[in-house]
């Protein structure tokens, strides 16, 4: 059976072989033959991936201990459903995902434009193709899952624990789905600047390919932050981790993208800026890869250090080399159509919000490879950790939430001084009286008084738009009523999805806000019968009890918890003994309510038979995650607008 | 260039001023030196620098944990010389005699220890390849 996964990889790699070739071709002479039999081959990579994914996830499921890879990262007594998440709990696995990702991308680009006959798409192809070569050779000559054992093992390694959580079997496919789609934002770019295109259609179709990868990377990074909060186990979700800042930074770029495209849409400039944030941010996504896989910085993801570090820089190189020499190249073709007519103006507040996010990635680069850079520069390793992330990062994105209200209200063009105070009074005002009302709840310093300032700002000008574009609809139409509201929506969705992924931005900066600044924390070793205090909560142990679960023994607390002497719940903080791993592994227990996370760890069971307990109460954590669902539903209703590709359609036609 | 063009670089370039500032002031009064445990023990005078930033093995034998502070003491090593830790906070998962750490944190030169502020456990490479054998050729 490994022969066959072999097989299929090795001619997966011969087929995206052939498929740049034959799209060469066919692109040079006009032929349509060439063309087909490209698109064609794009089409067998995909199924021959799919194959060797199969023939790999089987050997998993089956514990096949003759393949390396199974023996790795598999055990006996592992639950059936970790066998198939440990496809992504190693190199040459996670290798496959992404190119099983990469391929469906590339079928799926076929398929959304299987009755355009223009050469265009199959420039796009033939990028992906490019970049379906570098994974298929990889997976076959230097990475291959398919590596079978002399002499097999009766047991498997086992997985590590971290990563048996259900969280884990969707959060790196979703955050991968993120990651490897900026690929056809970027062959679109390429293809533009080699085929020397004209016209905006190919902007709007970016457009919406790249709100897609956004969503799924955003939405991935935050499943990510949940299951480092309830895996980890230190009471925090975001820890500026290499790993964390790896995926957060593709997603700074992408979202400077989409906002910079609205002006290229609109007015026809920053042609240039643009092509450079989607070359970045694939480049960028590349890196986080190589950044997670090459162990070249310590993290608490740790994975192990390993040999493809140089193929990635490598790719990274030539891949950024050929982007900037195009783009050199290709000159004319992103000539600005316009100038910016004033700084006050639509198009000034998102040039701003585009240096802002750039200049967040930049630091948050600087930052995670700082101890590379200073070692390489002046002969010290220097490392930063969490504080420099916060101390820069913080005022930064703090501007960008105030842009996030300015921006999209402000007219294109020109804003004028009353057209300013018009739109801004009422906000401005609402915003000093959130931070009047927070005041007496202890809000204090200067960062926690702008965010919260910055968020009812933002909040009111979303209302304001919102009861602006329902009066306006009024005069014509229906009276005001929720419906109204929803055709509003409707009729605008890129305007109103835009802004309801604002309020979700808003959402998790108050989340961050209120679960950095006023995080509790209490400890004590407890005896049965005994309790502590945290905050308006009595925390009673009642007993402590060893049980066995699957691949585990489990040391678990019985906790009584009530909130202001009313019983609330049991909860159970426990610590698993996992048997093939010989390591203890915290289980946090979670009382999640919309106003606060009471958050318990088991430190241990002591020597006199009390336990310890560790307690966080942390404000609006919740606020986090409902950010994040209301930014996919934002997006999605973004998405779902269609006007602007038919619009265009019809004057081509 | 017209007078709008000049405001907009101009606005640029003290955004990007500002990013500068903050980026140079946060590494230098966040930055941790990294040394090897060697160097540290081998200090004769008190650093003049705030942070560092080690990475070592930890002394098979020498942790000394109390849950109930909770506060975790051990000696940490580079295989030539070793050096005391003090981290207060709960004992990470992973950590157990002979694993990879990486410490951050102030070195107090008086009782030649480090208080670490962070404490990471690399993950036992159990989980990769280990006593699997060859590859069957």
């Amino acid at each position: 059976m490994s022969e066959i996964g072999k097989l299929a990889l090795f001619l997966a790699f011969l087929c995206s072989c052939y498929a740049v070739g034959a799209f060469v071709v066919g692109l040079r002479s006009g032929m349509a033959g060439p063309l087909r039999s490209g698109r064609r081959a794009v089409w067998a990579v995909c199924g021959l991936t799919l194959l060797a994914t199969i023939l790999l996830v089987r050997a998993l499921v089956a514990r096949d201990f003759t393949y390396r890879y199974v023996a790795e990262h598999t055990s006996l007594d592992l639950p059936t459903m970790y066998a198939f998440s440990s496809l992504w709990a190693g190199q040459e696995g996670s290798l496959l995902l992404w190119l099983l990702i990469l391929s469906a991308y590339g079928a799926a680009f076929l398929w959304c434009y299987r009755k355009r006959l223009d050469p265009f798409y199959d420039a796009v192809a033939m990028v992906v193709a490019c970049v379906m070569i570098f994974f298929t050779s990889l997976l076959s000559f230097v990475s291959s899952p398919f590596r079978i054992l002399a002499t097999p093992p009766p047991d498997g390694n086992g997985l590590n624990p971290l990563l048996q959580d259900p969280g884990m079997m969707i959060h790196p496919p979703i955050l991968y789905t993120g990651y490897v789609g900026f690929i056809i934002p970027f062959a679109f770019g390429i293809a533009v600047l080699v085929m020397n295109r004209t016209g905006t259609r190919w902007i709007e179709e970016v457009r919406r390919w790249t709100l897609f990868n956004w969503m799924f990377l955003g939405f991935g990074i935050l499943l990510g932050a949940r299951w480092a909060y309830i895996e980890l186990g230190w009471g925090g979700y975001w820890g500026w981790d290499p790993v964390e800042n790896a995926s957060l930074m593709p997603w700074l770029v992408g979202t400077a993208f989409l906002h910079s495209v609205m002006i290229e849409q609109r007015r026809g400039m920053l042609k240039t800026w643009n092509i450079v944030l989607i070359v970045l941010t694939f480049e960028l996504s590349i890196f986080g890869t190589f950044l997670t896989r090459s162990g070249v910085l310590t993290s608490v993801h740790s994975f192990a250090e390993s040999d493809i570090g140089p193929w990635f820089m490598g790719f990274i190189l030539v891949s950024g080399t050929i982007a900037t020499a195009l783009i050199l190249y290709r000159k004319a073709l992103l000539e600005s159509e316009n100038r910016m007519d004033a700084v006050v103006s639509r198009e000034g507040s998102f040039l701003f919000n585009n240096v802002l996010f750039v200049a967040l990635c930049f630091a948050t680069f600087l930052g995670t490879t700082f101890p590379v850079l200073s070692e390489a520069v002046t002969g010290s390793k220097i490392s930063v950790s969490a504080p420099f992330f916060n101390r820069v990062n913080v005022p930064i994105a703090l501007v960008l939430l105030m842009l996030t209200g300015i921006g999209p209200v402000l007219s294109w063009k020109r804003a004028t001084g009353a057209f300013v105070k018009r739109n801004f009074l009422i906000p401005a005002f609402v915003g000093v009286l959130a931070t009047l009302v927070c005041v007496p709840f202890g809000l204090r310093g200067v960062y926690p008084i702008v965010c919260v300032f910055g968020a009812a700002f933002v909040v009111a000008t979303v209302v304001m738009e919102f009861a602006r574009g329902v009066q306006a609809r009024k005069d014509v139409e229906a009276p005001a009523n929720p419906a109204a509201l929803l055709h509003l929506v409707q009729k605008n969705k890129r305007r109103y999805g835009g802004y309801i992924v604002h309020l979700g931005v808003v959402m998790i900066f108050v989340g961050v806000l209120g679960s950095s600044v006023f995080q509790k924390e209490a400890h004590a070793p407890l005896q049965p019968g005994q309790s502590m205090a945290i905050g308006p909560y009595a925390l009673t142990l009642d007993r402590v009890e060893d049980m066995q679960i699957q691949n585990a023994t489990q040391t678990r607390a019985h906790v009584q918890v009530s909130r202001n002497g009313k019983r609330l719940a049991d909860m159970n903080p426990s610590k698993a003994m996992y048997t093939k791993a010989q390591q203890p592994m915290t289980e946090v227990a979670l009382h999640s309510t919309a106003a606060e996370d009471l958050y318990l760890i088991l430190g241990g069971v002591n020597e006199d038979g009390s336990a310890s307990i560790q307690a966080y109460i942390n404000p609006l954590v919740m606020f986090v995650w409902a950010g994040g669902v209301v930014m996919v539903i934002g997006t999605l209703i973004c998405m779902a607008d269609r006007m602007r590709l038919k619009r265009e359609e019809k004057l081509l036609a | 260039m017209n007078r709008t063009t000049l405001r907009l670089i101009l606005v640029t370039v003290a955004v990007i001023g500002c990013v500068g500032w903050l980026i140079s002031s946060g590494v230098k009064a966040t930055g941790m030196q990294y040394m090897t445990v060697t160097e540290l023990a081998q200090l004769t005078a008190p650093p003049h620098q705030g942070g560092f930033r080690l990475d070592g093995k930890v002394q098979a034998g020498s942790i000394a944990y109390d849950q109930k502070v909770p506060r975790l003491h051990f000696q940490m090593t580079d295989g030539k010389q070793a050096i005391g830790v003090v981290y207060n906070g709960l004992m990470p998962d992973a950590f157990a005699d002979g694993r990879e750490v990486v410490v951050e944190g102030s070195y107090h030169h008086d009782d030649k220890t480090l208080h670490a502020t962070k404490l990471v456990t690399k993950c036992p490479s159990k989980y990769e390849a280990e006593g699997l054998g060859k590859d069957k050729s």
